[in-house]
């Protein structure tokens, strides 16, 4: 009997209900990634994890993540247990401390199975630079079709039954957009109300530690676990936290949502259009108003470039203790610290990252800052205002994720800035920009391959979204999938 | 050609905070290495900076110290530069919005006050303590995040003297403050030196040359005397002076070539994503200078109008240690006047005699009360209370036991000092005569004759006056 393609609060009712165990759980789960196919894994916590599994004896009625098997994305730190990034200048890097959320999920008894590839230091969004390979979609048993990344393995543990849940990160699209590719529940909330303690930066001013679900319940279920301020993060929310799942059945009846024109219009996929349009149509069957409404195109077009210079800029400064003296392999350098230094990050980082790297210093001199840096946080605050705008009006903004359901790893989108879709594959960094609430969920199928729609609010609205989002959902019915019960 | 030299320093001052400017390690000086190291000292991936209160607090006092504009907005920057003794790559630091900016101290030079102006004050967090080694270096990163604030004057100073009067005042400020304890020897206090020279009445700036580790206050003097000269010399030799940093040689006495200046490093500097801005409440702001420590110069103000002298208070006010010791013993009920003679009397010479610090003086503030207080009641004479001191500063016991111990009880008896005064008198008929013909002098052997036969018990002041009154009457 399989288990593990249900959602949270399924499992949860199981194990309270004593049909099944923590420790049947974790078995099942530890099975099925040491059968992954699709390169998810950087390392499986098969003795770990039985072994804490075991001592999960009495349900506890009332915590919903008591015995849930979850993997996490390797950039998380976790204490005593090896935290790649998919990167080979941390492939030995065994951490002192837990994150935040590792914590919190420790604590809730939930078990940890193992830890997730990802493009490598989570730059990236095709799943192919990790330090392993490629991680492939679940879904494409020819290994054809990208998962998307960074957060590649999170989304196809999830996608291929192999655990209900699964952390990721998000700086510009990293969680929302493989949870379309793998047909699941993308969710990264408001900025600073999960902590960042504990994730390896990428650009801390747009990273963000979201998660991966079956079903926009279990996003809000866990989002009432992780969320809260956090000492060790000084740019954690000190706002009260809100009980996320309360009236989320409540539908949407008055509400608004706005579809910005110049995003839609750059999508050209038949499959794609028929089913958002169709969710349109439910959306406002339910009693919300849906508005398509116009969007400086000279805005969305700058996304991608101000997303590209700001993150790595960021990065670039991020990155930088690991030098080969703390951190990385000491390949040589005898005579001088510059000679370590430069030999560990020589062999340490793969080429997109050096890109990344140079591009970041080149924005960030004195003499670029302007033109380049400085140029691209102006871009970042006008695109945010004139998104704060449209939520004066409207309770969120829906569209697709993605313009193609889609991506093959030969001739697909890369990390090169290029014109083709642009718009269309970018926009989802507009909620790091502004810290914004966002979730992707599944609004369609296309000959087996899901691909989700996106919802985003105003910060702090994440309680409303989920809403929205959990009306969506009941349009759509399409819920708690995996490849198991798509391919059926 | 007579020539200006154009002096700018920039002094980093250790903090001494119960934790780190960013992270919960302790910040002690002195432990054993790399005993004092949280994770986000070592710069581990998932870190988090966590901004000090205390050390906020502390540069705020300095920057009203030195008269500064505050900024009530808390803004870091990162400047990045690949560094072994910089863990994570970059400094955490206040590059576009230094807490304080404009202010100025003055210095009392030997031509006069001047003013110097003072271009900013930034809070940042110092980095690991290398130590080289024949064939390797070692990292201690129990200095790494130390809370330091820098102060960096405009380039108003002129000589070594000034310069030197500068250090000296903002090492007072921030040791009265209690911000640091300002030890140049110990590196707590590091001043860097940029130094060019222009032809007198020029207002173009000539080749900077940089002086770094001079670690005591006089080295600052003497470093820029040297190096001013140096660079006249090679300018009146048609010579062009090169853009350098220098250190002073203390054994040479003078400053030697570290590094020729090349190209300068682009810090790469952007806001501190991890750090959100603060807001500084007005009440934040005013509790923390309210709460600021007596400075000296308040404290100047406050002993000179107790009736002290200019000079003497600032002898008191030379040792920070020296002044709480005066403070806690004026606050017993000294008398301002006979403490500071005292201290500086007694006190210093038996310190420097045994080669102590006031900090290891032994005898607390209310002993040292009483003994004063006794010797001016004249219930012990002078040289009696100094055979009290001496005894005193082995256990500190109270000087009223030691009296009454050593038996040093001044005879203060009216009677009986006067059987003394006449048995003296008949003893020396002469020096009644040599009185009577106006030899001063015999009064004072008579007073001598006196207290020898009391064995130095009888109170001086009463046997002078009486043995003035039976003379007069002869």
């Amino acid at each position: 009997m399989s288990y593990l393609d249900k959602n949270i609060v399924e499992l949860h009712n199981l194990l309270v209900e004593k049909k099944v165990t923590p420790l049947m759980l974790a078995t099942e789960a530890i099975e099925k990634a040491k059968k992954d196919s699709n390169n998810a894994f950087e390392t499986i916590l098969e003795k770990e994890a039985l072994e804490f599994a075991k001592t999960l004896v009495e349900p506890e009625k009332d915590n919903l993540f008591w015995g849930i098997p979850y993997v996490a994305k390797d950039n998380f730190s976790t204490k005593d247990i090896l935290t790649t990034a998919s990167s080979n200048i941390l492939k030995d890097y065994v951490p002192v401390f837990d994150a935040t959320v590792i914590k919190k999920l420790k604590e809730a008894k939930a078990v940890l199975i193992g830890k997730t590839t990802l493009d490598e230091l989570a730059m990236g969004g095709t799943g192919t630079t990790g330090h392993l390979g490629m991680t492939y979609n679940p879904y494409d048993p020819e290994h054809k079709y990208m998962v998307g990344g960074s957060s590649c393995g999170s989304a196809a543990a999830v996608a291929g039954g192999i655990v209900p849940f699964a952390l990721g990160s998000d700086t510009g699209d990293s969680i929302r957009k493989p949870a379309s590719y793998a047909g699941l529940v993308g969710y990264k909330p408001t900025w600073g109300k999960i902590s960042r303690y504990g994730l390896f930066p990428f650009a801390p001013s747009l990273d963000h530690v979201g998660f991966f679900t079956r079903s926009v319940l279990d996003a809000a279920y866990s989002l009432n676990l992780l969320q809260g301020k956090d000492y060790n993060d000084s740019t954690s929310s000190f706002l009260p936290n809100e009980d996320n799942t309360e009236n989320i059945n409540q539908g949407i009846e008055g509400m608004k949502i706005a579809v910005l024109k110049p995003i839609i219009n750059s999508v050209h996929e038949e499959v794609i259009l028929k089913a958002f349009d169709k969710t349109v149509e439910g959306l406002r069957e339910a009693g919300a108003t849906v508005d398509y409404i116009d969007f400086d195109d000279d805005l969305l077009n700058a996304i991608y470039p101000t997303y590209m210079v700001i993150s790595c800029a960021e990065a670039t400064s991020n990155n930088a203790n690991l030098d080969g003296i703390k951190f990385g392999p000491r390949i040589g350098g005898e005579n001088t610290y510059q000679e370590v230094m430069m030999k560990a990050r020589t062999a340490g980082f793969s080429e997109l990252i050096k890109r990344r790297f140079v591009i970041g210093s080149y924005s960030l001199f004195k003499d670029n800052q302007k033109y380049l840096f400085l140029r691209a946080q102006k871009a970042r605050h006008m695109i945010v205002r004139k998104i704060n705008e449209v939520f004066d009006t409207y309770d969120a903004i829906y569209l697709p994720c993605v313009a193609k359901v889609r991506n093959p790893f030969e001739g697909g989108y890369s990390d090169k800035l290029s014109s083709t879709y642009l718009v269309a594959e970018n926009h989802l960094a507009i909620g790091n920009f502004g810290g914004l609430p966002s979730i992707s969920l599944p609004i369609g199928l296309d000959n087996k391959f899901p691909f989700d729609g996106n919802l985003t609010a105003k910060a702090h609205e994440d309680k409303k979204l989920l809403r929205i989002a959990y009306a969506l959902e009941k349009i759509t019915s399409l819920k708690d999938l995996s490849v198991e019960k798509v391919v059926k | 050609m007579n020539f200006e030299a154009v002096i700018g320093i920039e002094i980093h001052v250790e903090m001494k905070t119960k934790s780190k400017m960013f992270s919960a390690s302790p910040n002690r000086f002195g432990a054993l290495p790399n005993t004092l190291v949280t994770p986000l000292d070592m710069a581990f991936p998932g870190t988090m900076p966590r901004l000090n209160k205390q050390a906020v607090i502390n540069a705020l006092r300095v920057v009203n110290a030195l008269h500064m504009e505050i900024d009530h907005d808390l803004y870091f920057d990162r400047k990045n530069y690949f560094y072994a003794d910089l863990p994570k790559g970059y400094q955490i630091t206040q590059d576009k919005r230094p807490i304080g900016k404009n202010g100025y101290v003055e210095i009392e030079t030997s031509h006069g006050v001047k003013r110097i102006s003072i271009e900013r004050l930034h809070m940042e967090e110092d980095t690991c303590k290398q130590l080289h080694l024949a064939s390797y270096s070692l990292l201690d990163y129990n200095r790494a995040g130390t809370p330091l604030v820098e102060i960096v004057s405009r380039p108003e100073i002129r000589n070594g003297e000034e310069a030197m009067k500068y250090v000296a005042k903002i090492r007072e400020i921030v040791i009265y403050s209690l911000v640091s304890d300002g030890k140049m020897e110990e590196g707590s206090l590091r001043c860097d030196v940029n130094i060019s020279l222009r032809p007198a009445g020029s207002d173009v700036f000539g080749t900077k040359v940089e002086i770094k580790n001079l670690n005591s206050l006089s080295n600052v003097q003497k470093a820029i005397d040297f190096e001013m000269h140096r660079q006249e010399k090679l300018l009146l030799s048609g010579q062009k002076v090169e853009q350098e940093t220098r250190r002073f040689d203390e054994t040479k006495k003078e400053t030697v070539l570290m590094r020729k200046k090349t190209d300068a490093v682009d810090y790469k500097y952007f806001t501190e994503p991890n750090l959100v801005p603060v807001h500084l409440s007005d009440e934040f702001i005013n509790d923390a200078i309210a709460s600021c420590p007596e400075l000296a110069d308040e404290k100047l103000a406050r002993y000179t109008k107790m009736g002290l002298g200019k000079d003497e208070a600032l002898q008191i006010l030379d040792s920070y240690d020296m002044a709480m010791y005066f403070d806690k013993t004026l606050d017993k009920g000294a008398s301002i006047k006979g403490l500071w003679n005292f201290l500086t009397g007694d006190v210093a010479s038996y310190l420097k005699k045994n080669n102590l610090t006031i900090k290891e003086f032994n005898v607390s503030p209310d002993h040292l009360v009483s003994l004063m207080k006794i010797i001016e009641k004249g219930d012990v004479s002078y040289p009696q209370g100094r055979k009290i001191f001496e005894e005193m500063v082995k256990n500190d016991e109270d000087p009223l036991m030691l009296q009454e111990k050593l038996g040093l009880k001044q005879n203060s008896n009216q009677d009986e000092i006067l059987t003394l005064c006449q048995t003296a008198m008949k003893n020396n008929p002469q020096s009644i005569i040599d009185y009577k013909n106006g030899k001063d002098r015999a009064l004072g052997f008579l007073v001598g004759q006196v207290m020898k036969a009391s064995k130095g018990k009888a109170n001086p002041q009463m046997v002078s006056k009486t043995i003035k009154e039976l003379l007069d009457k002869e």
